[in-house]
């Protein structure tokens, strides 16, 4: 489970989400399942063929890495998914009922790809800023050399 | 927060010092089904090494480039963690990690300060138990390196004329080139199924320096036991070697830099190992000089001495049930390297036949100390031992007790009777023809 700073600040491109705190209290999960499947047929991106992962913020660093290890196939799908969805917005129009995208096809392609994105500049960040308590020892046991001097005089 | 106190050290790591400084035997042993030998240092040296030798150089590849690959994936992602923190932990404890692509083995090495035998263990062992090879790892971090090792030895000529002078004389097997090319794309299930048959235990034997054999085998058998590296014998195959001979000439890259010369190798094969009589050849030969601003009494290099900047440089490259020998020739233009390709090949013809025994002698004294300087340096004798353990566990050092100005002169006449081996990088339309 993500900290409560991550779930208020977000989880980098991927923005905050109290989902994981959700997901750990299954009678919770029950009642909010209902909520959150009227949320994503409001929304409207399944009335386009859109996947949710598709409405990620894109222009971010992360997300375009993730992008990068997307396997050829999900890459190619991705792309006609938003061709096919922008000529829908632009006549205004949904696609036939029987294209819409349907809760079993609403895969999470790209998150877990984002995750571990993420995972890897905080693992980076932690080494870059790490203490080494081995040299703070050394530096502590060191003897000032100007007392020294003073010691031999 | 890391911090080097909280670097994973196990319980038994005072046992494992106590064990590591006893001392003193230079056999191979086996360790759980690994062959594993250990050389003491002479003298106070502080720092160890330990190499995983793995029998899958390029001469075993499925798919052209792909241990040339593997070598690069050495170090990336394992169970035990990123490669970020393989890197990073190496770094705080001082040690160097390096890879190696031989046509026969893959060498994996860890240098380090006395004592931290256990971690870079742990760290060579979960390399070959457990990585992960993420295909995001194959296009962002190795085949970036892969393909600027195979441009840089693309532009030496050197290196391109001597790839390209096993496959003329080798074919397949130990004629496959080491570097990838672009035009044999290697995917991520081409390095998985390769490392699998690679990483089997019989494949795998280690080096250790600054460790005894016993000290390094107890560690082995227990790091190696316990469920790491697959059981079983090699799924990797290759080959018998046979020799063919021929030409082939290449246009000097014109984006090489301008350190880079035509060159021309003329390369004669066996299909039987070095022998000590080849070694002395070599010396014989000879090209490269002993003393500074003299180039020697050698055949080769008072030949390339009449060129300036030229070179001519004898080579022997010894493999397991091969031998490539041959000179590499090279001068600042075409030309000047067709005058001395000329005056070499007349040398090479007469090679051996008219040694005087004092010659010899001589060539027998710098091949002996060539031999035993080799295993001086890390490279030279993980180069040395590797082979060694998979034949069969001997090490010793060559013997040149037999070789004698006939002998010499015999070996190099049945050397001479295969078809040449000629390679020309440079302006192909001046250098000459075999």
């Amino acid at each position: 489970m993500p900290s409560i700073t991550k779930m208020i600040f977000g989880n980098g491109p991927l923005g905050p989400s109290i989902a994981p705190w959700i997901r750990q209290r299954p009678g919770l999960q029950k009642y909010w399942a209902r909520w959150s499947n009227f949320y994503k047929n409001a929304a409207g991106y399944r009335q386009k063929g859109y996947l949710y992962d598709d409405l990620i913020v894109e222009e971010t660093p992360q997300v375009q890495k993730a992008l990068q290890r997307l396997s050829p196939k999900e890459r190619y799908d991705r792309v006609f998914r938003m061709r096919r969805g922008i000529q829908q917005s632009m006549g205004h129009k949904q696609l036939p009922k029987e294209q819409w995208t349907t809760p079993e096809q609403d895969v999470r392609y790209l998150t877990p790809l984002i995750e571990q994105v993420v995972a890897e500049e905080a693992e980076r960040a932690e080494w870059d800023y790490m203490t080494v308590e081995k040299i703070q020892q050394k530096r502590a046991e060191k003897r000032n050399i100007f007392s020294k001097r003073e010691g031999h005089h | 927060m890391y911090s080097l106190a909280k670097l994973p050290k196990g319980q038994s790591a005072s046992a494992l010092k106590t064990a590591f400084r006893r001392s003193v035997s230079s056999k191979a042993s086996s360790a759980g089904g690994v062959s594993v030998i250990g050389f003491e240092n002479k003298g106070p040296a502080a720092t160890s090494s330990l190499t995983v030798a793995i029998k899958a150089g390029s001469r075993f590849e499925s798919t052209p480039g792909v241990a040339h690959v593997l070598k690069n994936f050495a170090f990336k992602a394992t169970a035990n963690g990123s490669s970020l923190k393989t890197v990073r932990e190496a770094e705080l404890y001082g040690g160097v990690l390096s890879s190696a692509l031989s046509r026969e083995h893959i060498f994996l090495t860890a240098e380090f300060l006395r004592g931290d035998e256990e971690h870079f263990l742990q760290v060579l062992t979960s390399v070959l138990s457990s990585s992960h090879f993420y295909n995001h790892e194959l296009k962002e971090l190795v085949l970036p390196v892969v393909q600027s090792e195979a441009v840089s030895a693309q532009s030496s000529p050197a290196a391109l004329a001597l790839d390209v002078a096993h496959n003329l004389a080798f074919r397949k097997g130990l004629g496959n080139s080491l570097y990838a090319s672009p035009h044999y794309p290697v995917t991520i299930d081409d390095v998985k199924s390769y490392a699998q048959g690679a990483f089997s235990k019989s494949n795998v034997a280690v080096i250790g320096s600054g460790i005894s054999t016993e000290s390094l085998s107890q560690v082995v058998g227990a790091a190696f036991g316990s469920g790491s590296s697959q059981p079983g014998s090699s799924g990797l195959n290759t080959s018998k070697t046979s020799y063919y001979g021929g030409e082939a000439r290449i246009p000097l890259d014109i984006h090489a830099p301008p350190t880079a010369q035509p060159t021309l190798v003329i390369a004669y094969g066996s299909t039987s190992p070095a022998t000590p009589e080849l070694k002395v050849l070599k010396q014989l030969l000879g090209g490269e000089s002993s003393l500074k601003w003299t180039p020697g009494t050698s055949p080769l290099a008072q030949a390339a001495d009449k060129v300036p900047g030229g070179s001519a440089k004898a080579f022997l490259l010894p493999y397991s049930d091969a031998a490539l020998f041959g000179v590499v020739v090279s001068a600042p233009t075409s030309p000047q390297l067709t005058g001395l390709a000329k005056e070499v090949a007349q040398i090479i013809k007469s090679a051996g036949s008219g040694a005087k025994d004092e010659e010899v002698k001589r060539a027998v004294a710098k091949a002996t100390f060539a031999d035993a300087t080799a295993s001086e340096t890390l490279e030279g004798l993980i180069a040395n031992v590797g082979p060694a353990l998979f034949a069969g566990g001997e090490v010793k050092s060559e013997s040149f007790s037999g070789v004698s100005a006939s002998s010499v002169s015999k070996a190099a006449s049945e050397l001479l009777k295969a078809k040449p081996t000629v390679v020309a990088v440079g302006n192909v339309n001046v250098l000459p023809y075999a």
